[in-house]
C-alpha cells in the first residue's frame, strides 16, 4: 500500500497528463461523431450566444456592402419574375399551378462565425433546430455554393464548408455536361479542385462550375466557380481541374439554408436498394 | 501571490479574447494562423507547480475549443504544450534569479534562451495543432509549410509584444 501510493505521488505528473489528455480524446470524439451531445451542445450554445452578439456589431461596419449585395440579388430574382416574361404560345391553355410541384424551399440565416484559414473550415449560423434546419441540408450564399449542414443545435447550426477535407460535391461543366468530383486541397481558400473529370470532352479555361443536381442537398445548377487551370491526367483519363470560387468565404455574411421537401423520399429508395443488394 | 494569479487570469482573458475575435479572423496568404493563446503557457511564473501548468493550460485549450469548431483539439495540444513546458523551462532557463523575475520574458531569461524556449514551445504547439487536425500523411508538405509560417508569425508576435511590456521592468 505504501509502495503504491509512494509511485502515485513520484508519477502523478504523468498520471494527470494522460487523465487530461483522454478527456481531450473523448472530446474530439464527441465532436467527430457529428452526433448531437449534451456537451457539445453546450459548448455551441456558449458560443453561439457570444458570436451573435458580436455579429450584431459587426454587421454595421458592412452595410453598405451587404446593401450592394442585396440589390443586384434582388435584380436577378427581379428579371425571373412571371411579370418580366411575355407569353409567346397563346393557342395552348395550361393550369401553370398544378403543373409544378415545389421541391426546394429556402430559408435565410446569417454567419455569425467563420474560418477559412484551417485546413477544415466550418461556418455557424444564427438559426438552428427551431427554424427547421436539419442535418445534411444544403446551404448556399447569393453567388454560390457554401456547404452542408452537419450539427444543430436550437438556435444555432454548424455548417461544414466546401473548404473541408471531407467535403466531396458532384458538380458538373454547364457548357459540356460532364461531371466530376469538387473537392479542396487545403491551400488557398479561393481554389478549389476538381477530381474525376472525365478527359474524353474538351474543356475551356473559363468555363462555369455548377452542382450536377445528383446530390440530394443542393438544386441543379447552383454556381460553384469558374474553370482556372487544368492539366490532363494521362494516366487515369481524367482531368485535373482547379476551379476559382464564385464566392468570398471570407466575407461570407448572409447565407439560404435548402429544405428538399422530396429528400425522405429519395433516401427510401436508396436505401431500398442498399437492403435489396444486401439479401440478394 | 495574489498579484500573480490576477495577473495571470488578465492574461487569459486577453489572449483568449484576442485569439478568438483578431488572429482568428486574420487570413493573411490564405492558411496562416497565429496562435497567440500559447503565450498564456510560455508566461506563467516560474514558481507555478507543473501539475497547476498542466490544468490551466488544458483549461485554456477546452475555452478556445469552445469557441471555435474543434473541440478537443486545441485542448489536446495545450495540455501536452504544458506537458514539455517545464522540461523546455528547465533546459532553457539555467540559473535565473527567482525573486527579482517572476515569469519567463526577454529580460528575464535573456534574449537568446527565450528566443530559443518561446520557438520550441510555439513550434511545437503549431505543428501538433495541424498534424493532428489534417490528420494525414499524404499532406506533410502543407501541414510543415502552415506549422512553420504560423510559427513564424506567432513568434514575431511574441517577441514584438515581449518588447513592450518587459521593456521598462528593467
Amino acid at each position: 500500500m505504501e509502495n503504491l501510493l509512494r509511485f502515485l505521488k513520484r508519477y502523478y505528473f504523468v498520471f494527470l497528463f494522460f487523465l487530461l489528455e483522454g478527456i481531450s480524446v473523448y472530446l474530439i470524439s464527441l465532436n467527430e461523431s457529428r452526433q448531437s451531445s449534451w456537451l457539445i451542445s453546450i459548448a455551441n450554445n456558449i458560443s453561439g450566444t457570444f458570436y451573435s452578439g458580436f455579429e450584431n456589431i459587426n454587421s454595421y461596419f458592412y452595410l453598405k456592402s451587404k446593401n450592394e449585395a442585396l440589390v443586384k440579388e434582388n435584380k436577378a430574382l427581379r428579371q425571373q419574375l412571371k411579370t418580366s416574361y411575355v407569353r409567346i404560345v397563346n393557342n395552348i391553355h395550361q393550369e401553370d399551378d398544378t403543373i409544378y410541384k415545389q421541391r426546394f424551399s429556402f430559408l435565410d440565416a446569417k454567419v455569425i462565425s467563420k474560418t477559412v484559414n484551417k485546413r477544415n473550415n466550418f461556418f455557424m449560423l444564427d438559426k438552428g433546430a427551431e427554424s427547421g434546419i436539419e442535418k445534411d441540408m444544403g446551404v448556399i450564399a447569393p453567388n454560390g455554393v457554401v456547404g452542408v449542414v452537419v450539427k444543430t443545435t436550437q438556435n444555432f447550426a454548424l455548417v461544414m464548408s466546401v473548404l473541408h477535407q471531407d467535403s466531396k460535391l458532384n458538380v458538373r461543366n454547364e457548357r459540356t455536361k460532364t461531371t466530376g468530383t469538387l473537392v479542396w486541397n487545403g491551400y488557398s481558400y479561393g481554389i478549389g479542385q476538381i477530381i474525376d473529370m472525365p478527359a474524353s470532352i474538351l474543356i475551356k479555361k473559363g468555363d462555369t462550375i455548377v452542382t450536377s443536381g445528383f446530390s440530394r442537398d443542393f438544386p441543379e445548377g447552383i454556381v460553384i466557380g469558374t474553370v482556372k487551370d487544368f492539366v490532363k491526367d494521362s494516366g487515369t483519363g481524367f482531368y485535373k481541374v482547379n476551379v476559382k470560387f464564385a464566392v468570398d468565404y471570407n466575407k461570407l455574411e448572409n447565407v439560404y439554408v435548402i429544405k428538399n421537401f422530396f429528400k425522405i423520399e429519395q433516401d427510401k429508395l436508396l436505401e431500398d436498394i442498399q437492403n435489396q443488394e444486401e439479401t440478394l | 501571490m495574489i498579484k500573480d494569479i490576477l495577473v495571470s487570469l488578465f492574461h487569459f482573458i486577453i489572449l483568449v479574447f484576442c485569439q478568438i475575435f483578431l488572429l482568428n479572423n486574420i487570413y493573411f496568404l490564405g492558411f496562416i494562423n497565429p496562435m497567440l493563446y500559447v503565450w498564456f503557457i510560455i508566461l506563467l511564473p516560474f514558481a507555478t507547480p507543473n501539475w497547476l501548468v498542466l490544468i490551466l493550460s488544458f483549461i485554456l485549450g477546452v475555452s478556445v475549443d469552445i469557441f471555435s469548431a474543434d473541440a478537443g483539439f486545441n485542448a489536446f495540444i495545450c495540455t501536452l504544450t504544458g506537458f514539455i513546458r517545464p522540461m523546455l523551462l528547465n533546459f532553457f532557463s539555467g540559473n535565473v534569479d527567482n525573486v527579482t523575475h517572476t515569469r519567463p520574458s526577454s529580460v528575464s531569461l535573456g534574449v537568446k534562451n527565450f528566443l530559443l524556449f518561446t520557438s520550441s514551445v510555439v513550434l511545437i504547439h503549431h505543428f501538433l495543432y495541424f498534424f493532428i487536425s489534417a490528420f494525414s500523411f499524404n499532406e506533410i508538405l502543407q501541414i510543415l509549410l502552415r506549422s512553420v509560417l504560423s510559427s513564424v508569425v506567432t513568434i514575431g508576435l511574441i517577441i514584438l509584444l515581449d518588447m513592450v511590456f518587459f521593456k521598462k521592468n528593467e
